[in-house]
């Protein structure tokens, strides 16, 4: 019998001799946000970071992090797979849109190439309107608001039609009242989807309705 | 009370102000005033007119044109793909460290090592002969001196790809910059991108632009450059720059005016590249589109090593980052070409007698160290100039980075970059009339300004980054905390802006000691330095000699770098508090 959606199985994930997280872990649905919480330094974005597979790239003070333990994705194990061949969408707190693109091209930069050109305009132009920005194709992404832009980053991850995503706080820089129209719309996209999806933050009310929560302990394990 | 508080923080900004003006005027008006003297003489239009009459200008124009811009073209691309691989395997940082070596050595010390490797007697061909060409005395071969200008172009492109490597890296350094593109890059891989194209779509773009400025000072210097290509440059006719330096040297008014027209027509051709460098459109496609096929293949893997656990199936997976080995490849190549050349340097100051295929010299001697340790003038003379202006640069840029409003910086910003871009010969015209105007030329403080002049923009550009990535709010908490402005200067920013202060200061040095056309035209020829005596004794083919003082025109910058990075070495904490 296979498992449908995410699985994350935490050996550890450290750095050098400190480890921050050591057996955890969750799986979550095709469809359902799942929360995880936990204090700052408890590793959530290098947990996020080794689910995605850019563990490689960061670096913190250049010294090299370490995770052990296997990520499945429908059952299959995709642990060993480079971040570009495993289809797990991220968006970051800071939007990160491409300073050297418009917002149309960087919502380009995230369709499949092998589209024929007419059928990826189309894709982009039917993709800003629903994002509420159908004439802001052109635009600098610098011009952008900060609600506009957690807009495009969060469609842009969409149109890679990821097989997961992975949301780091990514309402922390909107006011209230965007927070929660952003909300209602995200968790709307995926469910319709009905791709499995982790979130991290530091807000409770980020937590979706009736939705599960996750919590990780702060390991102090220092060695020395 | 509140009147009070205001008139006292309207008096501090005018001293402000004042410190300021003072600050831009002290290197503005030497600027200004050079570039004002050299303007005159090099619009003559009669000598324009001789010029132009020349048989051998043109021909000497194109050859000039040609080693810049293919010399250009590699070091850009060599240079992209070595911050493609630096970026992607994370070895950046530690090829940063090796860095300081590289750009120490002076052209003049390269040109003189590959002299040694690649003429007719040298090491390459001793390497192979009898055994495989059957020469028994060197061919009658114009490897160095070649009409094609393939030397110069082989020595400008080892030199100047570890420049652009540098402002990359500096770039990289900045903490806000590389948190940001390592996350845009790991997000472009999460939206299907492989390693080197998430590299070259979303990174190299943005790299690239910013390394625009440095590219023009690489092919401006490669068009005015005169020591190298004294020394391997080709001879019949020499390039523009040669010929235009041969003209001012000349004991004719005629041929010294045609001279300075000749570094007016050299400045065109600057102007032209940095119109198409800084806004063509198309240049821009050319300079981000051309590099990306080097950037992205070879395609370059993410260091991520994996092992399954003892266990077996089913694993968990340990996922680690990797150094990667095999990623050292080009950046090993560059390495050994460097130290290749250190070690024919070395080789060749304790040559004796050294018929030509042996591979080894028959005798050895320290006859030219022992000449190099008598000659206590042109080691002061080098080291005291590099001292002065390095440290006078280093002052400045503290001062006026600190001091300076941000419209003001940037509208200076462009005029204290000029040195590095307009040709050398064009500054030493000019600072050799503001030098006679004021009975400057031939004295210290004369030669001391127009060394400081050349340092200023590498010095600058070394701090600003620097001073930029200083979060301006630990001024507002020093301040909080009862703590004066000298006080958080002293305790705070600069022993944090330590490595990048010794760093640029290391620089400067380093760039003054391989000053050659001012040291020898505003010191009147009165100023022996490691570096005119270099250049001169491999004009006249002194094997030993000349080696010896390339060697130690490198060793004296080195011994500085080492110093500099001994002294800006970061605070080593505990690493527990156990």
């Amino acid at each position: 019998m296979t498992t449908q959606g995410l699985q994350v199985n935490t050996v550890s994930l450290g750095q050098g001799a400190r480890t921050w997280i050591r057996d955890d872990a969750f799986s979550v649905a095709p469809g359902e946000v799942l929360t995880i919480m936990g204090p700052s330094g408890s590793g959530k974005s290098s947990l996020l970071a080794a689910i995605a597979g850019t563990l490689g790239n960061v670096s913190v003070d250049l010294e090299p992090l370490t995770f052990v333990g296997d990520v499945r994705l429908h059952s299959q194990v995709i642990t060993h797979l480079p971040a570009h061949q495993r289809g797990i969408g991220l968006v970051y707190q800071e939007a990160l849109l491409f300073a050297h693109m418009t917002v149309a091209e960087n919502l380009l930069f995230a369709v499949p190439q092998r589209m024929p050109r007419v059928e990826r305009a189309a894709t982009i132009q039917a993709a800003l309107t629903e994002i509420e920005l159908a004439d802001f194709g052109d635009r600098d992404p610098g011009t952008l608001s900060g609600g506009q832009r957690a807009r495009v980053a969060i469609m842009r991850a969409l149109l890679a039609k990821p097989k997961a995503i992975l949301l780091d706080e990514p309402f922390a820089q909107l006011d209230e009242t965007l927070r929660a129209q952003m909300r209602a719309w995200v968790y709307a996209q995926v469910n319709a989807r009905g791709i499995p999806a982790v979130l991290v933050t530091h807000d409770r009310r980020d937590i979706p309705a009736s939705g599960r929560v996750h919590t990780l302990q702060r390991e102090a394990t220092h060695v020395g | 009370m509140l009147l009070a508080n205001l008139s006292l923080t309207a008096r501090r900004s005018v001293s402000h102000r004042l410190a300021v003006i003072f600050f831009a005027l002290i290197v503005s008006v030497p600027i200004a005033w050079a570039l004002f003297a050299v303007a005159g003489q090099a619009l003559d239009s009669a000598a324009l007119h001789a010029l132009w009459q020349q048989p051998q200008a043109r021909s000497a124009l194109a050859l000039s044109v040609w080693t810049a811009l293919v010399s250009g073209v590699l070091a850009w691309l060599t240079a992209a793909r070595l911050l493609a691989i630096g970026f992607v395997h994370q070895t950046l940082m530690r090829w940063m460290q090796h860095l300081p070596a590289l750009l120490a050595t002076p052209h003049a010390a390269m040109a003189i090592a590959l002299v040694l490797w690649l003429s007719p007697s040298g090491w390459l061909l001793r390497l192979v002969s009898p055994t495989l060409t059957g020469f028994q005395s060197p061919p009658d071969w114009s490897t160095t001196q070649d009409p094609w200008g393939l030397g110069l172009i082989l020595a400008l492109w080892l030199k100047e790809v570890p420049f652009l490597l540098w402002i990359g890296a500096t770039q990289l350094r900045r903490d806000d910059i590389r948190r940001r593109w390592q996350s845009e890059y790991g997000l472009a891989q999460t939206l299907g991108y492989p390693p080197s194209a998430a590299f070259a779509r979303v990174v190299w773009p943005q790299l690239a632009l910013t390394l625009r400025w440095p590219l023009l000072a690489v092919v401006a210097y490669g068009l005015g450059v005169v020591d190298m290509a004294l020394i391997l440059g080709p001879t019949t006719p020499p390039t523009f720059a040669v010929l235009s330096w041969q003209w001012l040297g000349d004991a004719n008014v005629a041929q010294q005016a045609m001279g300075a027209v000749a570094a007016g027509v050299l400045t065109g051709c600057v102007a032209l590249m940095a119109a198409l460098i800084m806004y063509g459109r198309a240049t821009r496609w050319l300079l981000v589109r051309g590099a990306m096929a080097v950037v992205q293949w070879p395609p370059l893997t993410t260091p991520v090593s994996l092992a399954t656990s003892a266990h077996g199936v089913p694993p968990p997976w340990t996922v680690r980052a990797k150094r990667y080995s095999h990623s050292y490849g080009l950046w090993a190549a560059l390495l050994v070409a460097y130290l290749l050349s250190w070690f024919a340097l070395a080789v060749g100051s304790v040559s004796g007698l050294w018929p030509f295929p042996h591979v080894w010299p028959a005798q050895w001697t320290m006859g030219a160290w022992q000449q190099v340790g008598r000659s206590t003038a042109t080691l002061w003379n080098t080291f005291a100039l590099a001292l002065a202006s390095a440290t006078f640069c280093m002052a400045w840029c503290m001062a006026w980075l600190e001091l300076a409003p941000r419209a003001w910086h940037a509208a200076l910003r462009p005029w204290l970059l000029l040195p590095m871009v307009l040709p050398a010969i064009v500054w030493v015209i000019g600072l050799y009339s503001v030098a006679l105007f004021v009975r400057l030329e031939g004295q210290w403080l004369g030669l001391i300004g127009a060394h400081a002049v050349m340092v200023l923009p590498y010095v600058l550009l070394a701090l600003e980054p620097a001073y930029q990535s200083v979060d301006a709010r630990q001024g507002a908490v020093a301040a909080s905390l009862g703590r004066s402005r000298w006080a958080y200067l002293f305790a705070v920013k600069w022993p944090q802006l330590m490595p990048a202060l010794m760093a640029a200061w290391a620089i400067g040095f380093a760039v003054s000691v391989a000053q050659y056309l001012p040291t020898l035209y505003v010191g009147a020829g009165r100023f022996d330095t490691v570096t005119t005596e270099a250049v001169t004794l491999a004009a006249n083919g002194q094997r030993t000699f000349m080696s010896a003082y390339a060697a130690l025109q490198m060793l004296l910058p080195i011994a500085i770098f080492w110093l500099a990075s001994v002294m800006g070495r970061p605070r080593q904490f505990a690493r527990s508090a156990s």
